[in-house]
């Protein structure tokens, strides 16, 4: 019986773990749903029927106002509704509930006796929590083009700034900002990590990573910290609307995307280094 | 230590405050007399450190030196002597307003100019030449232009939003090389002038106007067009018929929302200093303010500003980009639907640009226009004039209908819809063939793009009006100047050269007519190479720190290694625990210097009651918690988390521990491909063991407390190994199952395996095991073969009587634990 370090808790085990979870399946059809629910909404809304199809909120010139003129609109307007909020609880969870869920459930003490090597633990958890986040982070764009095209068709995406993309280039700007949300939430699913590790309710280590995220987003919106709020990462957010420029500046998106990374590398570095000295009592 | 810190910080707040209330004293004001009849009220705002360079701050038109303290106060605290005055007509400052004549408001800043020659604060280049720059906005722009151009002792200029050609923003003529003037730009003009007349009423309709002036602006009220003497006014005050005597270095600013000063204007500065002094250093900046409003962009220009005068006046070294732009198409904030602007540097001005030509697919538009021009296009409203533009944007959004261009009164000469996206930055211009119903012509040309979705975008409503007289029936053949535009189009949109017939700004033909005009050249256009200026190196530098963070943080995971205790080599005992403690963080102390061993094929009691320390000795052994003293070795190597000795451990502690939505099976399955080894799992055997059936392939949140924790004895048993640990094993097992449970354990350690097992029940483990380690409060009170404890004492007979008997009274119900 030889024991390799090296090969504890595969990658592909963990992730069979993960995905046999309902949780999983509940975040992501809670992401699929979205666009649904949405372009129902929208299809027979109250006043879909009065010429013309029913434009979401009141602006005419922003993204949400332009939602339903195609497919391209319709994905980008699910990306801006998504950022905020639904992908950022959806990446919490994966990350959040990951190292938390197996104390709860006692199942930490029997891996890291076994031996899986702590860091081991918590890099191949990383890897997995992180392959989970970016499948939701695809499904989003992915489902609201597919809902978009049975719903309105492929039309050119139109930006709230006027101009006007065909398809191809549309898809590509999708693209870009499709990864770029993706990099953007690292600092999310960094800090949901790091609770995880510190805390043994997983819920708890989840409901907390979305706070603090609220909360910077709402001194992010106190525009008197002035540049204060360049240092949140939350302020990057919405950074890939940038793609949305005729020609795209990247240097904010840039900055967004090295900035985030960063924090979150941080966060995933203070989660193992606070692993690798705790005892662990679950 | 909380009052030295407050201390402190007091001390650092009193520093900091010091210099701006310095610098707030030490302003200088006086009257000084330039001309007979004329004193100018000034301010001198004098930095920390003096002698400095001075920089004069010239006032826009009806403000007065007041209207720049801000500025004055910035350059002051930058280390710059800064001299506002107040122009002549207005404010405290007495004489008549000339428009910035050489003969009047130049020769104001020429005496001032000599004032600050005198000064022993300014820093002096010779005598009676200072060393000093002025700048200004609009009205003090001109002035900046103006007293350049007539003065050599002037080292560096600044002009924003200010006029080049009067003649021609009041009279607006974009035909090329036309005698004509085109037709009164109204609304500004009146603007301006009631600014003054206005605010001095008590001096009657002129104020305090030169009667020059004055009588220039009735008559183009009246008439709607200059006289030859009122041109040669307009041209006496335009820096276009001077600009070609200015040798010091000049910035040259202009707002893209501007009706009033449009982009051209600096334009046509910059070709002038350029052509007659090429070496002259020039630089030009397209900002998104304006007269019009637009985008407050101060702070940047500000600092722009100040790089200027460093660059020129301290002559410090400063990359200067010689031409930048704003763009108000590149972002927009989720937060309040405002577009944010973005600064884009090149290094060349738009006047060395490549001229570009795009082919228009539309050859001819027709346009009406109504009796007395109701109703008119708006472009833009004077200084609310953003609004318009904006307005425009989002009406034009809807429909496809623009305010600029009214249905019936206007056309669009447009090209075929972009296959490639095409920037154009600077003026543009067209041949057009122009035919009128009535012999003459007022049109209004603009560049504007079309999405494919019908939503016509006029940029900042600045538009290019033409006057033609005596048209042939043919036709009038003419190149019209389109205004100086920033426009990106995209792949699909079509660019389009706009044509109204109205526009409300200004004065329009009485008669009703149609007009026709045709194409006759490709547009031809400019582009320059520009890129983002705003923080180019942070491109790199942000990518570049994200990847150390990520190399450290790997660094640091791979190079952090436990601290290890060195092996016993020697050793033969399976387990060998040696003086081990464990002080939790909270001060509970669980587990004091604490030895024992355990051979092979033993079966180990680790006795006492609740709170003895049984579990927290267990983990510790398992590597989960860190022992504060002491080590643990298994097989001679130490014990640590991750530790490769462990890989010979079974464990099962403090109740079982599965994935609740998945089976036993699987969940059996999955912990022998996790704990990562090669070899027999023995599977057949443990789930023998488990008597769980056809229950193993149930879900094990539908498990009974006994069935879970049979499933958990047969994962610690899962690829045999040699050591098996088990706390409480027969908690939740009926009398049946737990006798199963210790011939189970009997068999498991007859070949030639190691059981340690933890209760509370002392009886329970009398009947199981071969050695008893005995403890109470964290301490080893007894360890040995089981025999020999039972035998130690001949009164003695029970394990439980043994354990009273040698913690003697101490087992007091309340006192037993902490």
């Amino acid at each position: 019986m030889s024991y390799t370090a090296s090969k504890t808790l595969p990658y592909s085990v963990e992730l069979y773990r993960q995905l046999k979870r309902k949780r999983t399946a509940f975040a992501y059809a809670f992401v699929l749903s979205l666009p649904i629910l949405v372009a129902i909404a929208v299809k027979f809304g109250p006043s879909g029927n009065s010429g013309g199809p029913t434009r979401l909120g009141s602006g005419t010139t922003d993204l949400i106002g332009l939602a339903t003129i195609g497919a391209a609109n319709f994905t980008t307007t699910m990306l801006y509704f998504a950022t905020p909020f639904l992908l950022v609880t959806v990446i919490a969870l994966f990350n959040g509930d990951t190292v938390a869920s197996e104390a709860s459930w006692s199942t930490l003490r029997y891996l890291l006796a076994s031996p899986v090597p702590r860091t081991r633990l918590l890099i191949q958890k990383i890897k997995v929590s992180l392959t989970l986040s970016a499948i939701a982070v695809l499904l989003m764009p992915i489902s609201a083009w597919i809902v978009g095209t049975i719903a309105f068709g492929t039309k050119p995406l139109q930006t709230p700034l006027g101009a006007t993309f065909n398809n191809s280039v549309a898809l590509s700007r999708i693209a870009i900002m499709t990864a770029y949300l993706a990099i953007s939430l690292l600092f999310v699913a960094g800090l949901a990590f790091y609770l995880s590790v510190r805390t043994d309710a997983p819920l708890g280590a989840v409901g907390v990573a979305v706070g603090i995220s609220i909360l910077l987003n709402i001194l992010d919106a106190i525009t008197a910290l002035g540049k204060i709020r360049e240092w949140l990462p939350v302020h990057y957010a919405f950074s890939w609307f940038d793609a949305l420029a005729t020609t795209i500046d990247w240097s904010i998106m840039i900055r967004g995307a090295s900035y985030c990374t960063m924090s979150g590398v941080i966060l995933y570095a203070l989660a193992i280094n606070r692993f690798a000295h705790k005892d662990i009592t679950s | 230590m909380k009052i030295q810190r407050l201390l402190a910080a007091c001390a650092l707040f009193t520093l900091t405050l010091v210099p701006v209330t310095a610098s707030a004293e030490s302003i200088i004001t006086r009257a000084i007399s330039t001309a007979p009849a004329v004193s100018i009220d000034t301010s001198l705002y004098l930095p920390s450190k003096t002698p400095a360079p001075a920089i004069m701050i010239a006032h826009g038109f009806g403000g007065s030196k007041d209207s720049v303290a801000t500025d004055a106060k910035f350059f002051a605290s930058k280390g710059y002597v800064v001299l506002t005055w107040t122009a002549r007509g207005f404010g405290k400052s007495t004489g008549q307003i000339a428009m910035n004549s050489i003969d009047a408001e130049v020769k104001d800043s020429q005496a001032l100019i000599t004032y600050l020659s005198k000064s022993k604060y300014v820093t002096q280049d010779k005598t009676g030449d200072p060393r000093v720059g002025i700048m200004g906005s609009s009205y003090g722009g001109a002035n900046a232009l103006m007293s350049a151009s007539q003065d050599a002792r002037i080292d560096a200029v600044i002009a924003d939003i200010t006029w080049s050609d009067l003649q021609n923003d009041l009279f607006p003529q974009s035909i090329t090389d036309s005698k004509e003037s085109g037709p009164f730009k109204k609304v500004w003009a009146g603007t301006f002038f009631s600014a003054v007349s206005l605010q001095s009423a008590y001096l009657g309709e002129c104020g305090s106007f030169t009667q020059a002036w004055c009588d220039a602006y009735r008559n183009a009220a009246i008439n709607g067009q200059p006289s030859t003497q009122e041109r040669a006014l307009l041209a006496s005050v335009s820096p276009r018929n001077f600009a070609s005597l200015i040798t010091a270095p000049t910035l040259l600013s202009q707002g893209q929302a501007d009706s009033l000063f449009p982009l051209t204007e600096s334009y046509k500065t910059a070709e002038i200093i350029k052509k007659s002094h090429p070496n002259t250093p020039l630089a030009m900046i397209w900002h998104a303010g304006g007269h019009d409003g637009g985008f407050d962009q101060s702070p940047y220009l500000r600092a722009q500003y100040l790089s200027w005068f460093k660059k020129h006046l301290s002559l410090e070294k400063i990359v200067f980009p010689t031409f930048q732009f704003t763009k108000t198409n590149g972002s927009i904030s989720l937060q309040d639907s405002t577009v944010i602007p973005k600064v884009f540097a090149s290094k060349q001005l738009p006047i060395t640009a490549d001229v570009q030509q795009l082919q228009l697919a539309t050859p001819t538009v027709a346009a009406a226009y109504p009796i007395g021009g109701i109703p008119s296009a708006i472009s833009a409203l004077p200084g609310i004039g953003s609004a318009g533009a904006l307005a425009s944007r989002v009406v034009s959004t809807i429909s496809g209908f623009s305010p600029a261009l009214l249905p019936g009164q206007s056309g669009l000469l447009e090209s075929a819809p972009l296959t490639t996206p095409i920037s154009i930055v600077g003026p543009s211009s067209i041949k057009v063939r122009i035919t009128s119903t009535t012999g003459d012509a007022t049109l209004f040309f603009s560049l504007v793009t079309k999405s494919p979705s019908g939503a016509i975008n006029q940029p900042n409503g600045v538009v290019a009006p033409i006057r033609l007289t005596n048209i042939p029936a043919t036709g009038s053949d003419v190149t019209v100047e389109l205004p100086s535009t920033i426009i990106d189009a995209s792949v699909g949109d079509v660019i389009a050269v706009g044509i109204s017939s109205t526009d409300q700004g200004y004065e329009l033909p009485k008669l009703s007519r149609f007009y026709s005009i045709t194409a006759l050249s490709p547009l031809t256009y400019r582009n320059v190479i520009a890129s983002a200026s705003t923080s180019k190196s942070a491109n790199f530098v942000w990518p570049i720190a994200a990847l150390l963070t990520l190399i450290l943080a790997a660094i640091y995971i791979r190079l952090r290694k436990p601290k290890i205790a060195p092996s016993h080599e020697e050793s033969t005992a399976l387990v060998e625990v040696e003086n081990l403690g464990k002080v939790y963080k909270d001060g509970y102390r669980a587990v004091t210097d604490l030895s024992f061993t355990v051979e092979r094929g033993q079966v180990v009691g680790l006795l006492g009651p609740n709170g003895a320390g049984k579990t927290t000795t267990l983990r510790m052994v398992m590597g989960l918690i860190f022992p504060t003293e002491g080590s643990i070795f298994m097989d001679g190597k130490p014990v640590y988390p991750g530790s490769p000795a462990l890989s010979n451990l079974g464990s099962f502690v403090e109740g079982p521990g599965f994935l609740p939505h998945l089976s036993g099976r699987e969940n059996l399955s999955l912990y022998w491909r996790a704990i990562g080894r090669d070899g027999e799992q023995y599977l057949d055997e443990v789930v023998a063991i488990t008597k769980l059936g056809t229950a193993l392939d149930k879900k094990v949140r539908s498990y009974s407390q006994g069935m879970r924790q049979r499933l958990a004895i047969a994962q610690a048993m899962l690829g045999m190994p040699d050591l098996l640990v088990l706390d409480e094993p027969t908690n939740g097992l009926d009398p049946q199952q737990i006798a199963e449970m210790r011939q189970v354990l009997k068999d498991y350690a007859a070949t030639g395996r190691t059981v340690i097992i933890s209760s509370h029940l002392l009886a329970e483990v009398e009947q199981t095991c071969s050695h008893v380690v005995l403890m109470h409060r964290g301490q080893l009170i007894a360890f040995g073969p089981m025999k020999k404890i039972l035998t130690r004492n001949r009164k003695s007979r029970t394990l439980e009587e043994i354990f009273l008997e040698l913690i003697g009274d101490d087992l007091v119900i309340g006192k037993e634990k902490k």
